[in-house]
């Protein structure tokens, strides 16, 4: 019974799917063709084709788009990098115009750049003479620098020259002269006292420190100054100033130990007396003072200010030792000096100077001489014109008398000389100077009346 | 000329210029303790406890026009450089002899007026 169950089963399923196989293929050939299958299977292979390629398209779009990211990417980077540049750099500009438009500051100071320098100052001058019953002539030309050396705070070297040429009268052509007319070492020991060493002017007096060509109101030095007195010496001086209460006034002081006055001749005749010779070793070499005894020195002195540019200044100062080569006679000086300031523009000072000093042959001789000037600047009387503001008149007045002159071998020497001139001021250190001098003097030789102008400019 | 007052007159003399000296040493010696450094910058030592130098109401303008009317028409402090102005100013120290602290006043003015 079980075997004709399973018969008929498989009869029915015959039966069934013979007839669905009888059926589809029937209905199928019915709607395509072969032709429209063909043509849809090319274009369904084309559609492929055309998904594969568009696939592959996309692949690369997608590709270049991935660079494109990338090139995008590097290039914010570099905008970013040139936007800071681009910052910096104008942050750095503003800088430097800032920096530019502030002030460099001076001070504090470096002092590893400062602290040693070397300078120069000094003067120079031209001169025209024309001298009664002589010709004019351009009679001077003087260079007269000064070399300032500082080795620190309190340490400086100085010296200064005086180059001159001069006619040569009798020998034709011109020679130049060169003068050292000071050396010296000065340390600043403190605030009031300086040591001074070498060749040094001497403070006898105050014009041979001030009578630098630019400082002196005159083209030529005082008749006593130049007759009377050294203007230097080589020895050892401590120098310096205090304060008198708080207004400026000044103790001025200094005492020195130089050479000093000599013999020329090595006798003791009072023409042989040589203020400036001794320096301690003679031209022919020997390594000997002329004669063993120095001579001391030194100036007392108040400067008074009554306010800036008003001022007194009064000073003694004197000098002594002997001058002979025996050490037998004794040269002494001492002056007194003085010097008064109203205002920028009015200037009077004057020294009187007194030396007196043995010999063998004349005995005690007494010399004496002063000078007092004045100077008053135009510009003072606010008178609104130019030249007249730049110019200062100036006067003089200076003696000099001694019984016995060993230059000139004259007895009771005496002459008197008047002064009167002017100063043109280009700069106040490039000045026009003209003066014309009246002398009386029973010396004959001695010129009456001379012109004298004078450029001079002080660096 | 007497020998014996010749003799005297040296000897007085030699005393005279050997006291002072001396009384000068010993007066900056005793000063130069209780004094400012000369080594001082400028600004430090106008401190008005430095010494009793510095308790002067004078400027270094001022002092500057003080001294150096004394002897020459004023320069331009702008003539001269802040080194060369130091220079100048020891020179005028030494010269025109101008107290430590005065002449530290007037450099400082000069300096900080100077052309560069």
């Amino acid at each position: 019974m079980k075997k004709s169950k399973n018969t008929s089963r498989w009869i029915c399923g015959l039966v069934a799917a013979t007839g669905a196989a009888g059926l589809l293929p029937t209905a199928a050939t019915a709607e395509v063709s072969d032709a429209d299958f063909n043509a849809l299977k090319a274009m369904v292979q084309q559609l492929g084709e055309q998904v594969q390629s568009l696939r592959q398209t996309n692949a690369l779009v997608e590709q270049t788009h991935l660079q494109d990211q990338q090139e995008l990417q590097a290039l914010q980077s570099k905008l970013a990098e040139t936007q800071q540049t681009a910052t910096d750099a104008n942050q750095k500009a503003t800088a430097a115009a800032q920096a530019e438009a502030q002030p460099v500051p001076r001070a504090p100071l470096d002092e590893a750049t400062v602290n040693r320098n070397f300078q120069i100052l000094g003067d120079a001058e031209f001169q025209y003479v024309n001298a009664d019953h002589q010709n004019g002539a351009f009679a001077l030309a003087d260079f007269a620098p000064i070399f300032l050396y500082r080795g620190g705070d309190n340490i400086l070297f100085e010296a200064g020259f005086d180059t001159t040429i001069a006619n040569n009268a009798s020998g034709g052509g011109y020679s130049t002269t060169f003068n050292l007319s000071f050396a010296q070492l000065d340390y600043v020991m403190s605030d009031y006292l300086t040591l001074c060493a070498g060749e040094l002017l001497l403070p006898l007096g105050t014009y041979s420190e001030r009578g630098a060509g630019w400082l002196n109101k005159f083209p030529d030095d005082p008749l006593a100054v130049d007759a009377l007195i050294p203007g230097s010496g080589v020895g050892a001086e401590l120098r310096g100033a205090m304060p008198l209460g708080d207004s400026g006034k000044l103790l001025n002081y200094a005492v020195y130990g130089v050479n000093g006055p000599s013999s020329a001749d090595g006798t003791g005749n009072a023409g042989a007396l040589d203020l400036g010779g001794n320096v301690g070793v003679t031209s022919g070499g020997t390594s000997a003072n002329l004669h063993g005894n120095p001579s001391g020195g030194g100036r007392l002195a108040v400067f008074l200010p009554f306010k800036p540019r008003y001022d007194l200044e009064l000073g003694v100062s004197g000098m002594f030792g002997d001058w002979d080569n025996a050490g037998n006679h004794l040269w002494t000086a001492g002056v007194v000096d003085a010097a008064l300031h109203l205002g920028p523009n009015f200037e009077a000072k004057g020294e009187y100077i007194l030396t007196r000093y043995g010999s063998d042959d004349l005995g005690i001789h007494q010399q004496q001489g002063w000078f007092v000037q004045a100077g008053y600047k135009l510009a003072g009387l606010d008178l609104d014109l130019p030249l007249l503001n730049n110019l200062e008149v100036v006067g003089r007045y200076d003696k000099v008398a001694f019984a016995y002159d060993p230059v000139n071998n004259v007895f009771d020497f005496n002459t008197q000389r008047y002064t009167v001139g002017y100063i043109y001021y280009f700069t106040s250190a490039l000045l026009f100077e003209g003066d014309y001098e009246f002398t009386h003097s029973n010396d004959p030789s001695q010129t009456d009346t001379q012109l004298i102008l004078q450029i001079s400019y002080g660096f | 000329m007497n020998p014996f007052l010749k003799i005297d007159v040296r000897r007085a003399a030699g005393f005279a210029l050997l006291a002072a000296t001396l009384l000068c040493g010993g007066l900056t010696t005793s000063l130069c303790s209780a004094g400012p450094d000369t080594n001082a910058a400028p600004a430090a030592a106008s401190s008005p406890a430095a010494s009793p130098a510095t308790r002067h109401q004078l400027t270094g303008a001022e002092l500057y026009s003080i001294h150096c009317n004394r002897c020459h028409p004023e320069r331009y402090p702008t003539e001269r450089t802040a080194a060369q102005w130091k220079t100048i100013m020891l020179h005028m120290q030494v010269r025109a002899n101008i107290p430590g602290q005065q002449a530290r006043l007037i450099l400082q003015y000069l300096q900080e007026n100077s052309g560069r």
